[in-house]
C-alpha cells in the first residue's frame, strides 16, 4: 500500500501541490508569528540583561501597583544612597531617576509615538550600572546638558553642540547636546528615545529633588549578590526592599513577557484562523480525490484490500503531504516574520527586533500543527474511501454524494447547538477563559454553517445564477448547473471563504458600532469646543503650564486638563483620572447625581455609580486607594456620577493627583470658547500657545471624533491585513476545487468544445462558476458576520456600546471583492480547461 | 462563402457538402511516425449518406475527426462546402463546428447537467441563434422525444440519449452530420431505431450524413460505403447490403 500511496502522490502532483499551498501558507504564518514573537522577546531580554549587567543589587520601594505596562513603585529617599554606599560590602551605589521626556526634532516636531510605539524616556546620568556608552561628546555635567541616544541623533541629524528642545513636565526645555550615546552596543534601547541629564537636573526635571526611583549597587570584591542583598536589607526601612540584580533582570523579563503575551495571542489568533481555513480546503480536496478515485479504490477492495489498508493509504498520503508542506511553510515563516514586522511598522506599531530567533519549539509547533491538521482533515474522506463498495468499480460514478446526507445535517445541528452556548458564555459570562470559549464557539458556528450550507447552495445558485444565465447564455447556464451539481463540494469550498468574510464583517460591524458609540458619548458628555491632545496615551503628556496659559487667553472661557494614572482599589488595578474641579463642569458632563465637583478637596474621590452601588458605597463613604507614589490613602467618596466613558470608575482633583503621583501631566486639555469669541480666532489663539508644545495637537470636536475613528481604522487596517490571509487561502481553495472539478469534467468539456463552444465561452463558464461559489461564500460570511457583530456589540453594551451599526457600504464592497476574487481564483483552472485537447478529452475513458 | 453563414439549401445538391483532397495525417516523430491517413481524396455529396468502414487502425476515425475540424491535417485539404479548414484558426473552426456541423458520438454525447431540450438546442444557444420552434417540434416529434424533453441524460436510456444526440445534430440544419459509431453502445433494437432516424434525416429532411462504423448492418443503410485500409481509400461500394459489405471486409482481412 505504501508504494501505491507514493504513486498516487506523484501521479497527481498538480492536485496535491495546490492543496499543499494552503497548508504551506497557514504553517508559514504560524511559524512566522512565533518567530516574530520570539525575536521581539529576545531583544527585550537582551535589553534587560544590558541594563542589569553590572548591577548586583537593586534597592526599591516595596509599595507597588502592578499594571499591564509594568510595575509602578514609589520613589525613595536619596539619603539611602549614602547609607548603602557606606557599607563595607558595597563597592558603589548610585540613584536612578527616570520618566517621560520627549525630544523635539529640528523642525519642531515631537519625535516618537509614545501612544502606539516605544516610549520616550528621560533619565539621570548615573555612575553605577549605567548601560549608556558615549560615542561622541561627553556626559552631561551642567543643567543645560543632555545626552541623547544614537538612533534619535541619527534620525534627526543632531550632533554634539546642537541646541535641542525636550518636552518635560515643566514645559518645553532648551538644552545643548553634550554627547551621543549607545545603549550597550545598540543604537537605541529597543526603539525608545533617551534623554540623559545630569543627575540633580534629572531629579528636578523628571523626578523630585531629594528622591530617587531606585538605587543600583555593585558589590565589593568577593561579595556575592545574595550576601549583599541580605546585608543591605538589614539597614533598610520597612517600606524599602533590596533584590539581587539577577532577580531584577528576571522580573523585568517576566513583565515584558506578560506584556508581549497579548501581542503573542493576537498573532496566534490569526495563525489559528489560517490553519482553520486550510483544514476546509484539505478536507474538500481529499473528498474530491477520493470521489475521483472511486473506481480505483473499489478495484482494490474487490482485489481484497481491507478497509484499514484503504484508510491507511489515504492517511499516509495526508501525512506525507502535511510533512512536506510543513517543512516548506516553516522556511516561508522566516519571510512571513519579516513581512509581519513591516506590516506592523506600516500601521504605526513599530517593533524593535534584533537578530531573528528561530527556536526548536517553533519547528515542533509548525510540524505538529501542519501534519496534524492535514491528517485530521483527511480522516473523514479516508473513511469514506474505505466504505467504497467493491462493486462501485463497475458502476458509473455514484450519485450518492450529491444530496446533503442526514448525518451531515445532524452533525451541523449538533455542532451549532454546542457552539452557541460556548460563544455566549465567552461573551457574556465572567469566566477566566473567555477567549478560548469565544474561539471555540465561533469555530463551531463556522463548522455548523459549513455543514448545513449545502442545503442553501442549490436555491442560492438558482436565484443568483438565473440572471447570469440570462446574461451570458450557455456559459452562464453551465456555471449555474455546475455550481449545484455537487452542492457539498460547492458549499465546503464557499465555507472556507465564509470564515474570512464572516470575521471581516463582524469586525467591520464592531468598528462602525464603536465609532457610532464613541460619537454618541462625545456628543453627550463633551460640551467644550476644542480638545488639545498629547498623543501619549497617558504616559507623560502635556505640561500643566499649557492649560494655565490657555486659561489666561481672553478667547477662552475655560481650559481643563485631564490627568491619568493607575491605582489599586479593592485589590485590583484601576484607572483613575484627575480633573480641574473649577473648570471641568463647563467642559465635560460626567452625570453627577450626588455631590458637588467644585467643592472637591484633596481627600475626596468621585466614584462611578454602578461601581459604588455594587459595593454599597455612597457619598461620605471611605475608600482605600493605593497610589504608586504615596501608597495607601483613605479617601472620602464625595461624588457619585453616571457617565463612565470619559473617566471610567474614578476621578480626583488635580491637587489630590499632585499629592499622590510623582508627575502631573495632562494627557488632554478640553477647551471652551468664551461667549462671543470667534471660533476661528479662538482656535488661532489656542494654536499659538500650543505651538510651544511640540506634542500638543489642537482639534475641534469633529476633528477629535475623526481622530478617534482614525485610530480605530488604523487598528482595523492591521486586522484586515491579517484576515486577508484567510481570504487568500480560501481563494486557493476555490482555485483548487475548480481545477479538480474541471479535471473531473474533461469529457464533458471535450464534448462542449467539439460541438462548438469557444474557448472564451468555456473560460467564461468556469469563471462564473467560480464567481457563484465566491458569492455564496461571501453571503454565508455576511450572515455569520452580522450575527457575530451583533452579539459582540450586545456583549459590550456595558462597556459603552450604545449603537449597533451595520456598515452596508463595506458589506457591498465585500460582495464586489468576492466577485473579483472569484474571477481571480478561476484564472488558472479556466485557462487550463480552455486549453484541453478535444480529441483526447472525448476519447478519455 | 464565409464561416458561420448557412449553406444554401438543396439548390446545389450536386455540389459536395464536404471534400477531401489528398489528406495526409501523421502522428509521432520521424522515426516512430504513423501515417493514419495516407493521401485520401473523396467527395461527400449533399443529401447523401456515406458510411466509412475499415479495420481498427485503418484511419476511419481520424478521417472523420479531420473532416469535422477536430484535428488538423498534416497535409492536404478538407473543405466543408467551399471553406478550406486549413485556413481557419481555432476560434473559426469552433464556430464552424457550432454553426455548420452536426455531431453524433458513440457515447457521452450529452451534457449531464442539462435536460434533453437544452441538450438538443445546445449548439444554437452557444451561437446565440434563435430556436426555430416549428423545426424543433418537428425534430422532437420525429425522434419521439416529446415526453423526454425535461429529463436529464442520466434519466434517459442509451437509445434515448442517442436520439437526443441525433436531434441535436439536426436542429441547426447543419451542412453535414458526422456520426462516430453512433450505435456502438446500443442494443440491436435501439441501434436500428437510431439508424432509421438518421436514414430519414437524409431522405425526408435532405441532410448529409457521414458515419464511421465497424458494423456491417449499420453501414448497409447508407447510400455508399468507403473502405479504408492503412490510411488509404481502397474501395467504394454503392447501394450496399450487409452481405456484400461483409464479403468485402473479409477480403480486406478485417
Amino acid at each position: 500500500m505504501f508504494a501505491l500511496t507514493l504513486r498516487n502522490l506523484f501521479a497527481k502532483k498538480g492536485r496535491v501541490v495546490s492543496m499543499s499551498i494552503a497548508i504551506v501558507v497557514a504553517v508559514a504564518f504560524l511559524s512566522g508569528s512565533l518567530v516574530l514573537v520570539d525575536t521581539i522577546g529576545a531583544s527585550f531580554d537582551d535589553l534587560f540583561e544590558t541594563i542589569g549587567e553590572d548591577v548586583d543589587v537593586v534597592v526599591r520601594s516595596s509599595n507597588v501597583v502592578e499594571t499591564d505596562f509594568g510595575d509602578l513603585r514609589s520613589s525613595i529617599d536619596e539619603a539611602l544612597v549614602e547609607e548603602v554606599q557606606a557599607l563595607a560590602e558595597v563597592e558603589s551605589a548610585g540613584g536612578d531617576v527616570g520618566g517621560y521626556a520627549q525630544l523635539v526634532d529640528k523642525n519642531g516636531e515631537a519625535m516618537g509615538n509614545p501612544g502606539n510605539g516605544p516610549p520616550t524616556l528621560g533619565f539621570g546620568w548615573s555612575d553605577v550600572g549605567n548601560p549608556m556608552v558615549l560615542v561622541a561628546g561627553s556626559e552631561p555635567t551642567g543643567p543645560n546638558d543632555v545626552v541623547i541616544d544614537k538612533q534619535s541623533a541619527d534620525t534627526a541629524g543632531f550632533e554634539v553642540g546642537d541646541p535641542i528642545t525636550v518636552l518635560l513636565e515643566s514645559g518645553p526645555g532648551r538644552f545643548v547636546v553634550s554627547g551621543i550615546a549607545r545603549f550597550g552596543d545598540a543604537d537605541s534601547a529597543v526603539g525608545a528615545s533617551l534623554a540623559l541629564f545630569e543627575f540633580s537636573t534629572a531629579q528636578a526635571l523628571i523626578g523630585e529633588p531629594g528622591r530617587v526611583d531606585t538605587i543600583s549597587v555593585t558589590a565589593a570584591d568577593g561579595v556575592g549578590q545574595d550576601e549583599l542583598r541580605t546585608r543591605i536589607n538589614s539597614i533598610l526601612p520597612t517600606d524599602v526592599e533590596a533584590i539581587t540584580g539577577s532577580q531584577a533582570t528576571d522580573e523585568a523579563k517576566d513583565d515584558i513577557a506578560t506584556a508581549l503575551g497579548f501581542f503573542n495571542t493576537f498573532m496566534l489568533i490569526f495563525a489559528v484562523i489560517a490553519v482553520f481555513v486550510s483544514s476546509f480546503i484539505i478536507y474538500n480536496t481529499f473528498s474530491i480525490l477520493v470521489a475521483q478515485r472511486t473506481r480505483e479504490l473499489a478495484l482494490l477492495r474487490a482485489l481484497g484490500a481491507r478497509r484499514r489498508q484503504i484508510v491507511g493509504s489515504v492517511m499516509l498520503e495526508a501525512l506525507l503531504i502535511g510533512l512536506i508542506a510543513s517543512a516548506v511553510g516553516l522556511v516561508g515563516g522566516l519571510a512571513v516574520a519579516e513581512g509581519l514586522k513591516r506590516l506592523l511598522d506600516a500601521v504605526g506599531v513599530s517593533i524593535p527586533t534584533g537578530g531573528v530567533v528561530f527556536t526548536v519549539a517553533t519547528v515542533w509547533t509548525a510540524f505538529i500543527v501542519g501534519i496534524g491538521v492535514t491528517v485530521l482533515a483527511a480522516l473523514i474522506p479516508s473513511r469514506r474511501a474505505a466504505a467504497t463498495a467493491p462493486l462501485a468499480a463497475i458502476r458509473e460514478a455514484t450519485a450518492s454524494t450529491l444530496s446533503t446526507g442526514r448525518a451531515r445535517i445532524a452533525f451541523g445541528l449538533v455542532v451549532g447547538a454546542l457552539a452557541l452556548p460556548s460563544l455566549f458564555a465567552g461573551l457574556f459570562a465572567d469566566t477566566g477563559s473567555r477567549l478560548e470559549l469565544i474561539g471555540l464557539g465561533a469555530a463551531g458556528v463556522f463548522i455548523s454553517v459549513a455543514a448545513l450550507s449545502p442545503i442553501l447552495a442549490r436555491p442560492f445558485a438558482r436565484v443568483v445564477g438565473r440572471p447570469i444565465a440570462a446574461m451570458r447564455g450557455v456559459p452562464g447556464e453551465l456555471a449555474m448547473e455546475n455550481a449545484i451539481r455537487n452542492p457539498k463540494r460547492t458549499a465546503t469550498t464557499a465555507s472556507a471563504l465564509m470564515i474570512g468574510v464572516g470575521l471581516v464583517g463582524a469586525i467591520a460591524i464592531f468598528a462602525s458600532s464603536a465609532k457610532a458609540s464613541i460619537n454618541d458619548i462625545i456628543d453627550r458628555s463633551l460640551i467644550g469646543d476644542f480638545v488639545v491632545d498629547s498623543g501619549t496615551g497617558g504616559f507623560g503628556g502635556l505640561s500643566p503650564d499649557l492649560a494655565d496659559r490657555l486659561n489666561q487667553l481672553p478667547e477662552v472661557e475655560a481650559a481643563s486638563g485631564v490627568r491619568f494614572g493607575f491605582v489599586e482599589v479593592d485589590e485590583s488595578t484601576q484607572s483613575i483620572y484627575a480633573i480641574d474641579t473649577s473648570t471641568i463642569e463647563s467642559l465635560v458632563d460626567v452625570g453627577v447625581v450626588e455631590g458637588r465637583i467644585d467643592e472637591m478637596g484633596p481627600g475626596d474621590i468621585g466614584v462611578f455609580q454602578d461601581w459604588a452601588d455594587d459595593r454599597g458605597l455612597g457619598v461620605g463613604s471611605r475608600l482605600n486607594v493605593r497610589f504608586p507614589e504615596s501608597g495607601s490613602q483613605l479617601l472620602t467618596v464625595s461624588i457619585i456620577f453616571t457617565e463612565d466613558e470619559l473617566t471610567e470608575n474614578f476621578f480626583i482633583s488635580h491637587e489630590a493627583y499632585d499629592a499622590n503621583f510623582r508627575d502631573s501631566f495632562d494627557f488632554q486639555v478640553y477647551v471652551r470658547r468664551a461667549d462671543g469669541a470667534d471660533s476661528v480666532q479662538t482656535r488661532a489663539a489656542i494654536e499659538a500657545v500650543a505651538s510651544d508644545y511640540a506634542n500638543a495637537e489642537v482639534q475641534n470636536i469633529e476633528e477629535y471624533k475623526d481622530s478617534i475613528a482614525a485610530q480605530i481604522d488604523q487598528l482595523l487596517g492591521l486586522v484586515y491585513a491579517l484576515l486577508a490571509l484567510a481570504v487568500l487561502i480560501a481563494l486557493l481553495g476555490i482555485a483548487n476545487t475548480l481545477a479538480l472539478s474541471t479535471l473531473e469534467r474533461t469529457r464533458e468539456l471535450g464534448l462542449l468544445r467539439a460541438v462548438g463552444m469557444t474557448r472564451r465561452q468555456l473560460r467564461s463558464a468556469v469563471r462564473w462558476e467560480s464567481v457563484l461559489i465566491a458569492l455564496f461564500g461571501a453571503l454565508l460570511g455576511a450572515i455569520v458576520g452580522v450575527f457575530f457583530g451583533w452579539v459582540i456589540v450586545k456583549a459590550l453594551e456595558d462597556e459603552g456600546f450604545s449603537a449597533f451599526e451595520v456598515p452596508y457600504v463595506q458589506f457591498a464592497v465585500i460582495g464586489v471583492l468576492a466577485v473579483i476574487a472569484g474571477v481571480i481564483a478561476s484564472g488558472r483552472p479556466a485557462w487550463r480547461a480552455a486549453k484541453l485537447n478535444i480529441l483526447e478529452a472525448i476519447a478519455m475513458e | 462563402m464565409t464561416t458561420g453563414v448557412r449553406a444554401p439549401e438543396r439548390e446545389a445538391d450536386r455540389t459536395a457538402a464536404a471534400r477531401v483532397d489528398d489528406a495526409v495525417k501523421t502522428f509521432g516523430k520521424a522515426t516512430t511516425e504513423v501515417r493514419a491517413l495516407d493521401g485520401v481524396s473523396g467527395s461527400f455529396p449533399r443529401g447523401g449518406f456515406t458510411a466509412i468502414m475499415g479495420p481498427s487502425g485503418s484511419g476511419k476515425s481520424t478521417l472523420l475527426h479531420c473532416m469535422a475540424g477536430l484535428e488538423p491535417l498534416s497535409s492536404g485539404h478538407v473543405f466543408i462546402g467551399e471553406t478550406d479548414l486549413a485556413e481557419l484558426d481555432d476560434s473559426d473552426l469552433t464556430i464552424l463546428r457550432r454553426d455548420r456541423i452536426g455531431f453524433v458520438f458513440q457515447a457521452f454525447n450529452l451534457v449531464p447537467t442539462l435536460d434533453a431540450a437544452k441538450n438538443i438546442t445546445l449548439q444554437l444557444r452557444l451561437g446565440r441563434h434563435p430556436v426555430d420552434r416549428a423545426w424543433f417540434d418537428q425534430v422532437v416529434d420525429t425522434l419521439r422525444l416529446r415526453d423526454r424533453l425535461g429529463h436529464r441524460p442520466s434519466e434517459l436510456s442509451g437509445g434515448e440519449q442517442q436520439r437526443v444526440a441525433v436531434a441535436r445534430a439536426l436542429i441547426n440544419r447543419p451542412e453535414i452530420i458526422f456520426a462516430d459509431e453512433p450505435t456502438g453502445n446500443l442494443d440491436s433494437t435501439s441501434g436500428a431505431e437510431v439508424l432509421g432516424f438518421m436514414r430519414r434525416a437524409v431522405d425526408d429532411l435532405g441532410q448529409t450524413v457521414v458515419m464511421v462504423t465497424h458494423d456491417a448492418s449499420a453501414a448497409a443503410i447508407s447510400d455508399r460505403v468507403l473502405f479504408l485500409e492503412d490510411g488509404r481509400l481502397v474501395d467504394e461500394m454503392s447501394e450496399p447490403t450487409t452481405d456484400r459489405i461483409l464479403d468485402r471486409l473479409k477480403a480486406m482481412g478485417g
